[in-house]
């Protein structure tokens, strides 16, 4: 293998990894946002807080598979309460509502984990099993990347495979696509809502966990992956899966491809293929919902 | 000649097949009133010849020139006027800033920016004018969404009207409205449509056959018939569809 | 009579406030309101879409830096460039922007519309922030020479003197929300305000909605534009954070919340209660953003009407208990 076809191979997984972990973040957004249409700007601020919650479950047992299993989780609690609590009653006065609602909890958050844990960037260490690099057909991969792309494609399956083959997917896809017929039928549209809410913090709170190691933790973290997970549910279509899995992958690619090419001006490219997806097609690739 | 002409005319949402063929024809100066049952298509017709939605197939001839397919902005400044049969005014506006925004729109003041629109005297007057004409000065500084049920359907109507159209198409203007009520709109609409060409979509058939020069029957989106009063009354088809019960009443025609 | 009478004495009593502020309260207080002005003046503008379109935008940053850094960047790279054309050129450059922008955005509505402007907005952020030779990256561009404010031959005003730069800020600020003002009473204001309520009938009225709405648009952008020209010229920085971030795309939205939707003063009011909300806390504590949240949380769960909202319903309340 030659060296510059293994630096390419090498660049192709650390775009799919990020990748990845956007598409884990951009799917709890495509749940929340996209098929219950709720503006949820607190999103990423999760996505962060989770990752200070791995550093602090670390730091207390030292066991980087229980901040996976308990970070995810606490943070999907605090966006059980969220909704219960808050967002369910500005629903009426639509996004805007939300947003203000949203940003607001997102800087108190934010400030909160500021007094918390300051504002240097805090290390987590990756466990001594998904160190290293496997070796497969003369080509380096890295196992802790390997692990995310695998544990993404995981969760990925099972959401589909809960979304559109149990009856409870099929009580949650008709509750969120047409909530009052529903709630006619008996079922407790709010109980769904606010159970299909938790799953997508949950899944920020993954993602959250996953992304720790990589770049390290700090409160700046929402801000720099929130955005792409907006633009990756939007370009993606609202509500598509698919669309979000698709451009999550492209948007990891665009990015470590186009830091080798144009260095600089990586992040330039995604900003541009995404609007120029939005300018002919407004609702996004596989998007048909307004 | 036919101030208003539609020549073939077919409507389907998504297959479903709501107008065929519709050939209605509207002499100048004529009350034109359409009927047929609930679902018949009437008030799609209007929204394909207001140009709400464009036609799957045929044309709309308006004062010989062809509006197919023409946004209803344009078929307004054409001279087209049009009411609607669910109340549609600017609700958080009054019932005076709603007539003036029609009184603008007839003046051509559009893209004004440089003065203010209250200091405009003779805009001012002239939609007062109309209000004291259509009893409504009394409500002049009332929210069209606040005006009782029968004022704010005399609003609908008379915005259609304050255009100065040559051509005002009514889509039920009486409908939910009481006995007195009605009464009530009809004489305001025989009077503030003295020749003016209109088309009228009514249910009750006693302001149909007090108001209409001429009927159309609409049924199953085509038309069954078109004719005077009495030869509607007298039209075996139309019975047999739609008027069945009213042959008793034979007073109409002399 | 009575009405115009009072009017004219409040405007006196207002312009006489503003001439004698700086002396009542001082330079720091003096910069504090402008800043107030600016974000008044920025989320007004903001407003005149939001308010009178519904069209929810969130990337209205992108006029507000546009602004700012056209400004910036003729005051750096042409020397002896006059202010006032200085001013104009982050207006035109915003309002240029706009125009070009425009036909895609109001093919769409709802959801769609805002998403676009988020993209196109982290698009210019991320331009702003890599472009590093024309925009200077994450610094910006700052330290470029304030003309004075002269007219030859007759006066000059050294805007480096923040007194002076105070007058002439407010003129600038306080006459543009004027102009936005007027324009909301002009024969166009009231089609914009018909199209808020009712766009269908507008269009059967014989009144354009989509150029209606167009023209919103580009003023909206144009006197964003106005707004963040003063930032760069008051700040003498601009920087991709400021310009262009997604909270300053946010920031007109929950000013003009907190002050009250659908009210051309409520942003006004937002902005104040902003002010001076900041000014109170800073004194405490560096958690400025912290008590921002909660504001924001508290606004929208208990008086999601907004101040001016809050107020005439108080009002009303009061006067309905004393007529009974
Ligand atoms: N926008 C629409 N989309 C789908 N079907 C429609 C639409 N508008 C009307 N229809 C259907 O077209 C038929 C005719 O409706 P309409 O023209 O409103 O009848 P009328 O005014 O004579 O009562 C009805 O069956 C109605 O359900
Ligand atoms: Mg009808």
């Amino acid at each position: 293998m030659d060296p510059v076809t293994a630096m390419y191979v090498a660049q192709g997984m650390h775009g799919l990894a990020y990748g990845m972990i956007l598409f884990l973040l951009a799917s709890g957004l495509t749940l929340i946002f996209g098929m219950m249409g709720i503006l949820n700007l607190a999103h990423a601020t999760f996505f962060m807080l989770s990752a200070y919650l791995c550093y602090q479950v670390i730091a207390w047992t030292g066991s980087f598979w229980l901040a996976l299993l308990i970070a995810p989780i606490v943070t999907g609690i605090i966006g059980v309460l969220l909704e219960r609590f808050l967002l369910r009653k500005v629903h009426a006065f639509g996004h805007i509502g939300e947003l203000i609602l949203t940003v607001g909890v997102s800087l108190v958050i934010l400030e909160s984990v500021k007094v918390f844990w300051g504002t240097e960037s805090l290390p987590v260490q990756i466990p001594n099993v998904l160190q290293g690099l496997v070796t497969a057909g003369g080509l380096d991969y890295p196992i802790y990347r390997l692990f995310i792309i695998g544990l993404s494609l995981v969760i990925l399956i099972v959401l589909m495979l809960i979304l559109y083959k149990t009856r409870l997917g099929m009580v949650v896809r008709a509750a969120v696509s047409d909530a009052d017929m529903v709630d006619a039928l008996g079922i407790n549209v709010p109980l769904v809502f606010m159970l299909v809410f938790g799953v997508g913090t949950w899944m920020a709170g993954v993602a959250g966990v996953a992304i720790a190691p990589i770049l390290t933790v700090f409160p700046g973290l929402a801000d720099q992956v929130g955005m792409d997970a907006f633009i990756v549910v939007v370009v993606g279509g609202f509500g598509s899966l698919g669309g979000a899995l698709l451009v999550a992958i492209i948007c990891g690619l665009l990015n470590s491809y186009g830091v080798q090419f144009v260095s600089q001006l990586a992040p330039v490219l995604m900003y541009i293929f995404m609007a120029i997806v939005l300018v002919f097609k407004p609702m996004g690739l596989f998007g048909e919902r307004e | 000649m036919n101030i208003l002409e539609t020549q073939g005319l077919y409507h389907d949402f998504s297959g479903l097949k709501v107008l065929f063929d519709v050939n209605l024809q509207v002499e100048p100066g004529e009350r034109h009133a359409i009927i047929g049952p609930n679902g018949a298509g009437k008030t799609t017709l209007f929204n394909l010849i207001t140009g709400t939605y464009k036609p799957s197939r045929g044309n709309v001839v308006f004062k010989e020139k062809d509006i197919t397919g023409a946004g209803p902005w344009k078929i307004l400044r054409q001279g087209m006027g049009r009411s609607f049969q669910i109340t549609s005014t600017f609700d958080r506006m009054t019932a005076f800033q709603n007539i003036r925004l029609a009184v603008m729109s007839t003046r051509g003041i559009r893209f004004n920016m440089f003065r203010k629109v209250d200091k405009m005297q003779n805009v001012t007057e002239e939609a007062e004018e109309i209000l004291k004409r259509i009893n409504l000065d009394g409500e002049r500084d009332i929210q069209a969404g606040n005006l009782s049920y029968g004022k704010h359907r005399s609003l609908e109507i008379s915005m259609a009207l304050a255009t100065n159209p040559d051509l005002v198409m009514l889509d039920e203007p009486t409908a939910g409205m009481s006995k007195d009520e009605t009464h009530y709109a009809v004489e305001l609409i025989r009077r503030l449509t003295e020749g003016k060409t209109t088309v009228i979509i009514e249910h009750d058939m006693d302001v149909v056959f007090s108001l209409a020069d001429r009927i159309t029957v609409l049924h199953h989106g085509t038309i069954l018939a078109t004719g005077e009063p009495c030869d509607i009354r007298d039209n075996q088809a139309v019975k047999d569809a739609y008027l069945g019960e009213m042959g008793g009443e034979e007073d109409v025609c002399y | 009579m009575m009405n115009k009478m009072l009017k004219w004495i409040l405007w006196l009593a207002g312009f006489v406030f503003l001439i004698l502020y700086p002396k009542l309260f001082g330079i720091y207080y003096s910069n504090v309101f402008v800043t107030f002005a600016i974000f008044a003046l920025y989320a007004t503008s903001y407003n005149l879409l939001l308010g009178y379109t519904g069209l929810l935008s969130f990337g209205h940053a992108m006029f507000f830096g546009t602004g700012a850094y056209g400004t910036a960047l003729a005051l750096t790279h042409i020397s002896g460039f006059p202010l006032i054309p200085a001013l104009l050129a982050g207006a035109l450059a915003a309002a240029i922007l706009a125009l070009i922008l425009c036909p895609i955005m109001v093919r769409v509505g709802g959801t769609a519309f805002a998403m676009l402007h988020l993209a196109f907005g982290g698009l210019m952020y991320v331009l702003a922030l890599k472009l590093r030779h024309i925009t200077g990256g994450e610094d910006g561009i700052g330290g470029f020479d304030i003309p004075p404010f002269s007219i030859p031959g007759i006066v000059s005003f050294d805007m480096t003197d923040p007194l002076q730069f105070f007058y002439f800020a407010m003129v600038v600020l306080i006459g543009s929300i004027w102009i936005l003002w007027f324009f909301t009473k002009t024969p166009f204001g009231q089609i914009m305000i018909a199209v808020r309520d009712n766009a269908k009938r507008v269009d059967y009225l014989g009144f354009r909605v989509p150029q209606t709405k167009a023209v919103i648009y580009v003023f909206s952008g144009a006197f964003c534009g106005v707004a963040g020209a003063v930032y760069a010229l008051f700040q003498n920085l601009i920087s991709a954070e400021d310009g262009f971030h997604v909270m300053t795309s946010f920031a007109p939205i929950m000013l003009t919340m907190v002050g009250g939707i659908g009210s051309f003063f409520g942003p006004i009011f937002g902005s104040a209660i902003f002010g001076i909300l900041e000014e109170l806390t800073t004194r405490y504590t560096e958690r400025v953003e912290l008590v921002f949240g909660l504001v924001l949380i508290f606004v929208i769960m208990f008086a999601p009407m907004g101040f001016v909202g809050t107020v005439k319903m108080i009002k009303e309340k009061w006067f309905t208990r004393q007529g009974v």
